[in-house]
């Protein structure tokens, strides 16, 4: 209790943005109980005071944030879409560290002509623009989840693979590792009993600071029409489809964007300090 | 250093051929027919068959390949499907106007980013330092697609005080927003990174030497803390540039500023894939090049790094 109290004084923003995520997973978790309508409810027009309304109507305590030009709960749909953002944030996060860690591995295990090829893929990927490729995935395969968790995956492991790769270069070497092999483990069982549970650390970081950006690229996808298809709610599509309103339904692209920018925002919050945490040589100098 | 220059342009050359040959790729498997594509819904069959045998569409896919990649290194990007123009005159002409915007951006990033990276890290834990991080972060935070429509919201919208997208040739007023959305990220994290760049020089023993011998204080922040804090920032506008090319996209397509980023977005989603092709070779290109190029001048700013 007290270190939770010490961290809290210590880090107060850290401490906020870790409570606002844990929010957020709730959300998601919880999604259905918290939206207030059904987010794919349509509703054009409705009567006050005798006086016909039509869609987008603005925010009010029946529609906290509006609705679309549709007449749909933009609350509900925000609520959805912080879901699927998290989900998709995840799968496509974990897809990626899959790829990364397991190549990344094998590049730094093995090295000579394996390394090579392996990171002169990454090289490939790494002149090009992530979000292109990501489009072009999409457009190959067709909108939808498993595709832009796909998309998401190509665009996130090269990263993944090297930060691996660094890491399993400097363990490699060392004693407790030639020991195993003289006692004649196998290679597999040094490859994951030993080199990867010493990568473990970096792994975690890796997964999670890669999260909120996943997340962007899904919402960029989305944006573009690219990503999930539209009956699904998704923050990027929503705030795509407010474009057009900026002027008469400002609400519109509002809400669905500050639900992303505080996810991400709180996300790279949280990342800075856990960089600090585990780095201690980089909090002298940054602080 | 021309060995070195050497050795990593032709170190280029198989990323460049590994890229284009995954776009290739992933263009052939593009669902649709590409030569009906060309020929247009209402043209009859002998003639799509007639575009397909000219274009060579029918041939195998490597052949396909091959043959654009013997054209490209001559020069010869292709045509475009949608203008009938060569792809290498219009990608000239829509590479300056990205160049503009980019050249805009990075100059207002280094600077502003730079004086308030440097402001932060001399007045550490002040109120100054504290809200130019908040703002660093907030700037790279803030989805760029959604930025960009509160800048419009804002500006255009409400006060009505600039166009919300659009282009003049030469320099206009439609460059302010997006360069505006652009440059807040880039100036946030070239405001942490030089933040601690200089934080990192001012504890180094030389600068305590200096001071100790009386050095004058503005020389000591010239000669021995920028110069030293110089290679990171150098650095960073050599891979923002890399990271920025992603959100131009995005930003050109919104602003609907005609340069590369709309042009290659345009070409996918049309499926111009000569136009695709070779303007995601000249992105990459551009990439590959910046990146050499940022690892020459750490060898001019930084004379303990030698590439003999």
């Amino acid at each position: 209790m007290t270190d939770v109290k010490k961290f809290i004084k210590s880090e107060p923003t850290t401490s906020v943005a870790l409570l606002v995520l844990l929010v957020y997973v709730l959300i998601a978790i919880f999604a259905p109980y918290i939206a207030t309508h059904d987010p794919m409810a349509v509703k054009t027009s409705r009567q006050v005071n005798g006086e016909k309304q039509y869609a987008p109507f603005p925010p009010s305590s029946e529609h906290w944030f509006g609705t679309d030009q549709l007449g749909r709960d933009i609350f509900s749909r925000v609520v959805y879409g912080v879901r699927v953002s998290i989900i998709v944030g995840i799968i496509a996060r974990g897809l990626s560290m899959l790829l990364g860690v397991t190549l990344g591995l094998i590049s730094g295990y093995y090295g000579g002509v394996v390394d090579n090829v392996i990171m002169r893929i990454t090289d490939v990927f790494f002149s090009f623009p992530a979000i292109l490729l990501a489009m072009m995935v999409t457009m190959v395969l067709g909108s939808g989840l498993w595709t832009v968790c796909l998309a998401i995956m190509l665009v996130g492991w090269p990263d993944v693979a090297r930060l691996v790769r660094s890491q399993v270069l400097s363990v490699r070497n060392k004693e407790y590792v030639t020991a195993i092999k003289a006692l004649g483990g196998s290679t597999s069982r040094i490859m994951v009993k030993h080199i990867l549970r010493n990568c473990l650390g970096i792994i975690v970081v890796a997964f999670s600071m890669g999260i909120p950006g996943a997340v962007m690229y899904e919402a960029g996808l989305s944006f573009f029409g690219l990503g999930l298809r539209p009956p699904i709610p998704s923050l990027g599509s929503i705030i795509a489809d407010g474009r057009g309103y900026i002027i008469f339904a400002p609400w519109y692209s509002l809400f669905p964007g500050l639900a992303l920018a505080i996810f991400v925002l709180c996300c790279n919050v949280v990342g800075d300090t856990l960089v600090d945490v585990l780095d201690p040589s980089y909090r002298n100098k940054g602080r | 250093m021309w060995r070195y220059i050497r050795a990593r342009v032709l170190g280029a050359i198989p990323i460049l051929l590994g890229m284009s040959l995954i776009v290739f790729l992933f263009l052939y498997l593009i669902p649709g027919d590409t030569a009906r594509l060309v020929a247009g819904p209402s043209a009859d069959r002998a003639t799509v068959e007639s575009i397909r045998t000219e274009m060579g569409l029918d041939a195998p896919w490597y052949t396909q390949y091959l043959r654009f990649f013997s054209r490209a290194i001559r020069g010869d990007l292709g045509t475009s499907f949608q203008s009938r123009k060569p792809v290498v005159q219009e990608i000239g002409v829509v590479l300056k106007r990205t160049l503009q915007l980019t050249v805009v951006v990075q100059l207002l990033s280094f600077f502003i980013g730079g004086t308030l990276g440097i402001l932060s890290a001399l007045w550490r834990k002040s109120v100054l330092d504290k809200v130019v991080m908040a703002f660093s972060v907030l700037g790279l935070s803030l989805p760029q697609f959604w930025s960009a429509l509160l800048f419009q919201m804002f500006f255009c919208a409400r006060l009505g005080l600039l166009p919300p997208s659009g282009y003049q040739m030469g320099w206009d007023i439609y460059i302010v927003l997006p360069a505006l959305t652009l440059t807040w990220p880039s100036a946030g994290l070239m405001a942490r990174i030089t933040r601690v760049a200089v934080v990192d020089v001012v504890g180094q023993d030389y600068v305590r030497t200096a001071r100790a011998k009386g050095i004058n204080p503005l020389k000591i922040a010239v000669k021995h803390i920028a110069r030293n804090a110089l290679i990171p920032m150098v650095t960073l506008v050599g891979t923002d540039i890399s990271r920025m090319i992603g959100g131009m996209i995005m930003i050109e397509v919104i602003f609907t500023w005609p340069g590369m980023g709309k042009y290659v977005y345009d070409a996918l989603i049309a499926k111009d894939f000569p136009a695709f092709q070779a303007s995601t070779l000249v992105i990459a290109a551009l990439i590959i090049g910046i990146n050499i190029l940022v690892d020459i001048t750490y060898g001019l700013i930084d004379p303990r790094i030698s590439y003999e």
